[in-house]
């Protein structure tokens, strides 16, 4: 809302003209000024003139010369504008002054006549838009006056954002009542009194919906001259953002400015049977409103009607059929109430915002209608000649109740940490217009601008707000501390591990494409091939939920490739989701899912090595190290990786993701070529680690020794180091496979498989004669389980 | 038999040439041939058991004096050959040291997870803990039970993605805020409560500057039998303090939201400009840091706390926000943009 300060002082004379200290005065009642913008006038040196005589130029037939007197005596200067007689009232641009856009007025020959000055238009004066004809003043001010004081310049206007919850705010009156309260000055009310009115109304309202109009009020105007609005009312209204139309539409503007009651003018002439219906639009109703647009309506939009048509969307925006035009001489004024939520959707719905709709939609007073009414027809009758016809037609079958609350004195205490007596208390809301009876409790009267304050909480925020929110003291209370949780203490891990492997860490959307997900051909029955859809997405590309990281991750790998970052390892922890037809709410596990592309880090001339499936089976064994967990990788195919080089990632039987090469069909599908070592984990499914202790490492010496087998081809590595392992004992300390190789002298399908292992006893030292059984065990464990031979054995 | 005189010319003739010997084999057998087996100082150490005490006196004398300056000749000899040795190795072995060393792999945790794992110790520090609650939300958690009424806005599909499960169209939404998981945690566990719930939050915005359909958010809750809104400028302002450095000062504004009464937005000056005015607090002195409030008795009586023994304080922050004051990120989507030297930058 924009405010202007020097409106919001004829309500009340604030002990300031300071704007910052308004402002702050605003910020500190939750009226936020997002902007203050000092309003200069865009000229200097002009005063009022008024025209004594006009005579053609000798030379020229497209400018006359003009006689003026400026209060000091009579001069002669060129027009160009022709939009004015003997006796108007001018603007006149004195020698030296200047006008908008730095234009500097001096003495000028004009086809061979001096014109000292100029008479200016409004867009010369930079307070308007008219440049055809000179500015006209209506009510003939002084030859002389300093034209910026008749302009009301300079101003200061407030942008003030203004918060759902305040209807009452959305008005210069009711930001004078917060700042007159905040001051603790008296606010003037708005002046009520209507011109007598002459014989008798045919207007006829009918509110049809009760609930969405609980009041509607008319009031014929008759002998109206439809002309522009004075200078004063238009600059008001442009400074508040509002165009000017005419002086009886800018009238409804104005007065919704100013108490924050919308109003909407109908030429009375086009209302068949000058009767007004309130009622909901029939389904596929239309209506053209007043924008231009031709629209379809529902059963629960709220209709203004004649009785054959709707003529405007309640509380909204007013229909073009019978809108204000220059011809019109009977007005009917509307100054209604509507229900917010109703406003609220049907706006929503037809996507228009209008400023009547900021208001409805937060609730205005339902005692204004008939105020606001009364200050128009005042506006009307004094700039457009009308004058009332009948009383106020008023339908309000059921007034409003005035709310009340009883306040218990300690509640003030209990929820802000500062003691006030009942007497501050009641004295700080009194100054906000709530009627405070009784001691303790208080007794609380809410005043019907205030519809947001209905319960003890509420008064307390007002007390708090007027009290102001810096006089209550910072208090600093601890919690019975629990700590960081495990799942968060297991995020934090996991991060640190993967960053420790050199992974660099992404956040992406959890929405996904349909594509990027049929890329991944998971099977019918795997869930991550149903994934659940967004009813309302932004676009095709975020319509769905993620059922796996690996989009992400791709995508990632993909933006960075196309930006020659070739060399790329990411990871991301973050939710999927997987349908769940049964449950409240679908499954969201916590997922790990990583992606490296590109050489190894850190081996720009030095070496050089692609990444591949082992990446991803070495960044396993790292978090198995890290959580310590036993993680089990098993060799297997899975829907999106390379068939050979996949692997399942097992927890205690139980499958808890996949790592591998990322199939190059797919990989290339994402614009990625070479090897893509991926995985994706579930975290969610890691459960706690088990507990740790630090053991003393045995102070003795290893025995060591290598063992090499003769195996056949493809013989998995990992099982074959898990059955060493296993035959070895408790004395095995490491071991390490440190050549594999095929080719002679084995025989072709065969493979060999060295590995280092180190024995080491905790409490003495051992002797190569008890190596001797163990070697046997290993060699004989190898032989029946895998065919292996020992090589050199 | 062989005389000292003897012993002492060859000594002489030895350590002659020990200090030219040009390797260690020539030290060797230098040595040897003076003092060696079979060399002419071991015949004579042998001699002297037969011979008489005069000679045996004089000649003794001579072998133990020879073999110690030949044994000292060598071993000096040696060690210079070594030391000459090792010098030479440590030219061959030069290496270029301005070459680009072998970089150890160094990845990076994400400015989201860094600043959230700030911001959560600094409330754990206070005694809070961490609360979790599902990104795909019912409707009842994410709107009713937080007081918002059916007819809100916010609950448009406008403004709120929801997701096809189950019977009700708009049963099931992408959360909008982290609040619904204080509804949750306050079903579930008993007063006192001291929480903070970090997490990623979705709303209908389409992607520019300044707006992402996900972000982050972190709320944090207290309630307690007498917890106040002094209580909530306490731990803001200690919370301010903590983040962005020990000299900065905070200011509280009333404002509304629907779940809390009072509500207030709470501002720390400016870090960058110590308030004068620049472009992180868009010349204002002030940034914009978090709304907050002393929760509203609806959320109390939803959740099954009552409001008239109880009273706590909640409030919410943009972690995304955060990070881009701090760290001077121009906009929000570079947060989600996957690019190395973006993240590269990263702490």
């Amino acid at each position: 809302m924009k405010a202007s300060l020097r409106w919001i002082q004829e309500f009340v004379d604030l002990p300031t003209t300071d704007p910052q200290v308004i402002a702050t005065a605003l910020d500190n009642l939750g009226l936020e000024v997002e902007g203050t913008e000092t309003v200069a006038a865009a000229f200097t040196g002009v005063i009022v003139a008024r025209v004594t005589g006009i005579r053609s130029h000798p030379s020229a037939d497209r400018v006359r010369l003009v006689t003026i007197d400026d209060g000091a005596g009579g001069l002669e200067v060129v027009c160009g504008a022709w939009n004015f007689d003997v006796g108007a009232t001018v603007a006149y641009a004195t020698v030296g002054s200047r006008l908008a856009g730095g234009l500097e007025v001096g003495e000028r020959d004009i086809r061979g006549v001096r014109s000292p000055g100029m008479i200016a238009s409004e867009r010369e004066l930079g307070i308007g838009d008219e440049g055809g004809g000179i500015l006209l003043l209506e009510d003939e001010p002084a030859p002389g006056t300093d034209f910026s004081r008749l302009v009301a310049l300079p101003d200061v206007v407030f942008d003030v954002s203004v918060t759902p919850n305040r209807p009452d705010a959305m008005s210069i009156q009711g930001l004078a009542r917060e700042l007159g309260a905040h001051f603790g000055v008296p606010v003037r009310p708005i002046d009520t009194s209507v011109p007598s009115a002459a014989g008798t109304t045919a207007v006829r309202v009918r509110i049809e919906d009760g609930r969405g109009c609980p009041r509607f009020t008319g009031r014929e105007i008759g002998g109206v001259t439809i002309a522009p609005s004075p200078l004063w009312m238009r600059m008001r209204l442009r400074a508040a953002g509002v165009r000017p139309i005419n002086n009886v539409v800018d009238v409804t503007n104005y007065v919704m400015l100013e108490t924050g009651q919308p109003l909407h003018a109908f030429d009375l002439d086009r209302i068949p049977e000058e009767t007004i219906i309130v009622r909901r639009a029939t389904p596929g109703e239309r209506l053209t409103t007043l924008d231009g647009v031709d629209r379809t309506l529902d059963a629960s939009d709220l209709v203004i009607a004649n009785p054959t048509s709707a003529v405007g969307l309640a509380g909204i925006i007013g229909g073009g059929d019978s809108e204000v035009s220059p011809e019109t001489t009977r007005v009917l004024l509307e100054a209604a109430h509507f229900e917010p939520t109703g406003v609220l959707l049907t706006g929503k719905r037809h996507g228009i915002r209008t400023e009547a709709v900021a208001r409805f939609e937060r609730g205005v007073d339902p005692e204004l209608p008939p105020i606001a009414s009364a200050r128009a027809t005042s506006l009307i009758a004094t700039m457009a000649g009308g004058v009332p016809v009948g009383a106020l037609v008023d339908e309000y079958p059921n007034p409003a109740r005035p709310v009340t609350i009883s306040l218990a004195v300690r509640e003030v205490e209990r929820l802000l940490g500062v003691r006030l007596f009942a007497l501050e208390i009641g004295g700080l809301l009194g100054r906000l217009g709530f009627e405070v009876t009784g001691d303790d409790p208080l007794v609380v009267t809410v005043p019907t601008f205030r519809p947001d304050v209905t319960r003890p909480a509420d008064l307390v925020e007002e007390v708090a707000r007027l009290h102001g929110l810096d006089n209550i003291a910072a208090t600093l209370p601890h919690g019975p501390g629990a700590g960081v949780p495990d799942f968060e203490r297991r995020r934090r891990q996991v991060r640190a591990a993967m960053v420790g492997a050199g992974y660099f860490e992404i956040y992406s959307f959890d929405f996904v494409g349909r594509e990027a997900i049929d890329r991944l051909r998971f099977q019918d029955d795997d869930p991550r091939a149903h994934p659940l859809q967004v009813h309302n997405p932004l676009s095709d590309e975020l319509a769905w939920l993620r059922p796996t990281l690996l989009p992400g991750i791709l995508d990632g790998l993909r933006v960075n490739v196309t930006r020659h970052n070739s060399d790329a390892a990411l990871f991301e922890m973050g939710s999927v989701f997987l349908p769940a037809p049964e449950a409240p709410l679908p499954e969201q596990p916590l997922h790990l899912g990583f992606g490296a592309i590109g050489n190894l880090p850190g081996r720009s001339w030095v070496e050089r090595g692609s990444r591949d499936a082992l990446d991803a089976v070495g960044l396993v064994t790292m978090l198995a190290d890290a959580t310590g967990l036993a993680l089990e990788v098993v060799q297997s195919t899975e829907p999106g990786f390379h068939p050979g080089r996949c692997s399942t990632v097992m927890l205690a039987g139980q499958r808890i993701g996949v790592i591998g090469e990322i199939h190059p069909d797919i990989a290339a599908a994402w614009g990625l070529t070479g090897r893509v070592a991926a995985g994706e984990l579930s975290l969610s499914a890691l459960g706690s680690s088990p507990g740790r202790k630090v053991v003393v490492p045995s102070a003795f010496p290893p025995v060591v020794f290598d063992l090499a087998f003769d195996l056949a081809a493809r013989t998995p590595v990992g099982k074959v180091l898990t059955a060493i392992r296993q035959a070895a004992g408790s004395t095995l300390e490491d071991a390490v496979v440190f050549d594999v190789f095929s080719g002679p002298p084995l025989a072709s399908n065969r493979m060999s498989v060295a590995v280092r292992l180190t024995f080491r006893h905790p409490e003495r030292t051992m002797v190569d004669a008890e190596m001797v059984p163990v070697r046997t065990a290993i060699a004989t464990r190898v032989r029946d389980e895998f065919g292996g031979m020992l090589r050199g054995g | 038999m062989i005389s000292s005189a003897d012993l002492h010319e060859l000594a002489q003739r030895v350590l002659t040439r020990l200090p030219s010997a040009a390797s260690v084999a020539e030290v060797d057998r230098l040595e040897a041939e003076a003092i060696g087996p079979g060399a002419p100082v071991s015949e004579a150490r042998r001699s002297l058991r037969d011979a008489g005490e005069d000679v045996r006196r004089e000649l003794g004398r001579a072998v133990n004096a020879v073999t110690a300056a030949v044994s000292a000749a060598a071993a000096l000899r040696r060690a210079a050959l070594a030391a000459a040795e090792r010098d030479a190795r440590f030219g061959e072995e030069w290496l270029d040291v301005t070459l680009p060393g072998r970089m150890p792999a160094r990845g990076r945790a994400h400015l989201i997870s860094t600043v959230w794992d700030e911001i959560v110790d600094i409330f754990v520090a206070l005694g809070y803990t961490v609360a979790s609650g599902p990104e795909v939300e019912t409707a009842y958690y994410n709107f009713d039970a937080l007081n918002t009424p059916p007819t809100h806005p916010s609950r448009l599909e406008s403004d709120t993605m929801y997701v096809n499960h189950g019977p009700d169209p708009e049963g099931v939404l992408l959360r909008t805020q982290t609040s619904p998981v204080q509804a949750r945690y306050m079903e579930a566990h008993k007063p006192p409560v001291f929480i903070v719930v970090p997490g990623r939050v979705y709303r209908r915005d389409p992607i520019d500057a300044t707006h992402t359909p996900v972000f982050h958010q972190l709320e944090g809750l207290a309630v307690d039998e007498s917890i106040t809104f002094g209580d909530l400028k306490g731990t803001l302002q200690h919370f301010a303090r903590a983040f962005f450095g020990s000299r900065r000062k905070v200011r509280f504004l009333p404002h509304f939201f629907p779940f809390t009464e009072p509500s207030a937005e709470m501002h720390v000056d400016c870090f960058a400009c110590e308030g004068a005015g620049c472009r992180v607090c868009k010349e204002t002195g002030w940034i914009e840091l978090l709304g907050c409030g002393v929760v509203d008795p609806n959320v109390f009586v939803t959740a099954g706390y009552d409001p008239t023994a109880l009273s706590g304080f909640a409030f919410g922050m943009g972690i995304d926000r955060l990070a881009m004051v701090r760290y001077g990120i121009p906009e929000l989507r570079m947060l989600f943009d996957p690019d190395l030297r973006i993240l590269r930058q990263f702490p």
